[in-house]
């Protein structure tokens, strides 16, 4: 079992710090109450990564919120080798129909499972549909989706902490960093119960 | 499991193509393998001397995707090739995908040891539930001149090709 001692050491390189992220979070929180000032405003959070960004997310939006989580199965996954096709692990609790919705995200980058997301929360008929994410990699996106909140634009690197893994791993730690190119195979080995 | 028919009978050139082609398929975005052919240079005769065939293109995204994942030779050539591409076709949405963008799929999904069994290889055609197949011995981008001419897949792919690559259509007269 790794302690979280080494999973600070197992980090090369702090892009974003813990003041920085709660900054940002406060802005686009000021930004979605503004914007939506006078309505009702649906948070939809994608497990698991957004979960950090989501808690302090709606505490920073001064405006009546609902919050829903989902959870979809991601590539390489036990559900890749049954099914080969994206599965909703756990869908909405409540009805979106005629709602403000705002997908939250931890990170978009190739856009693969947004875009999915977007037309499954489509096919729910609500009054609008937007995306907020934390980071956006952009140098990734295989498909073009249009966000209307950003936090932070990356560059291409392979990122974790604030609810992002690796290996399931490295969630809890409060910034966003880059993993020492030497843990990956450690920590999959771990994952993998080697 | 057995690989899904479409997958299994599509020629790929590459094991790296392969997966992404189950990628696309787990998040429901169609893909054809290498449906259109675009002539990029031709000789004084406006003959085709050399064409670019885009791995995947994806209708729901009018996108064209080629992928690169190994020698930098190659990705240099790519690069040409696409530079050119992209003058004579100023309308096509390409996106070239690198070998450290499909490290980066791989290690997000948890399958780095895929992308480095395929470092440096020749391109086995891997397939997750068997045994891989060694790919032929040779460069791996086959978009040689006179010699851009995969397999054809479907009929709907037969039109675009004939209509794009119909060597009838002589082209501007361009040496290299």
């Amino acid at each position: 079992m790794r302690e979280l001692a080494n999973l600070h050491e197992d980090v090369g390189e702090i892009l974003l710090t813990e003041e920085e992220i709660s900054a940002k979070v406060r802005e686009l929180g000021a930004r979605i109450s503004a914007d939506y000032a006078g309505r009702r405003i649906t948070l939809v959070s994608v497990l698991k990564g957004s979960l950090p960004f989501m808690a302090d997310l709606m505490r920073a939006i001064d405006i009546p919120v609902r919050i829903d989580l989902m959870e979809v199965s991601s590539y390489g996954g036990s559900a890749t080798e049954s099914s080969g096709l994206v599965r909703i692990l756990k869908d909405l609790s409540a009805s979106i129909a005629d709602e403000e919705v705002l997908i939250v995200e931890d990170i978009i980058d190739t856009g693969l499972t947004l875009n999915y997301l977007i037309r499954y929360l489509r096919g729910k008929a609500p009054a609008s549909l937007r995306i907020c994410t934390l980071l956006d990699k952009p140098a990734r996106r295989l498909v073009e989706i249009p966000v209307d909140y950003t936090g932070f634009t990356i560059p291409d690197q392979f990122v974790v902490g604030y609810g992002l893994d690796y290996g399931e791993l490295y969630r809890n730690l409060r910034y966003v960093g880059v993993l020492k190119p030497e843990v990956y195979s450690e920590v999959r080995a771990e994952a993998d119960g080697e | 499991m057995s690989e899904p028919a479409h997958v299994a009978n599509t020629p790929f050139a590459h094991a790296s193509e392969a997966e992404m082609s189950r990628i696309l398929d787990f998040y429901a975005v169609r893909w054809e393998y290498e449906p259109d052919t675009f002539p990029i240079l031709w000789n004084l005769d406006g003959d085709v001397v050399e064409s670019f065939s885009p791995d995947f293109y994806l209708p729901d995204l009018d996108l064209y995707l080629e992928m690169t994942t190994l020698r930098q030779r190659l990705v240099r050539k790519k690069n040409r090739k696409l530079r050119r591409l992209r003058e004579l076709y100023p309308d096509l949405n390409v996106k070239l995908f690198y070998a450290r963008d499909f490290r980066a799929l791989m290690l997000k999904y948890g399958k780095l040891a895929l992308f480095e069994g395929l470092s440096g290889s020749s391109g086995q055609v891997a397939s997750p539930y068997g045994v891989p197949e060694l790919a032929t011995d040779g460069p791996l981008d086959l978009d040689l001149p006179g010699t851009a001419d995969p397999p054809v897949a479907s009929p709907s792919r037969r039109r675009r090709r004939a209509a794009k690559a119909d060597p009838a259509t002589k082209g501007p007269a361009i040496l290299s």
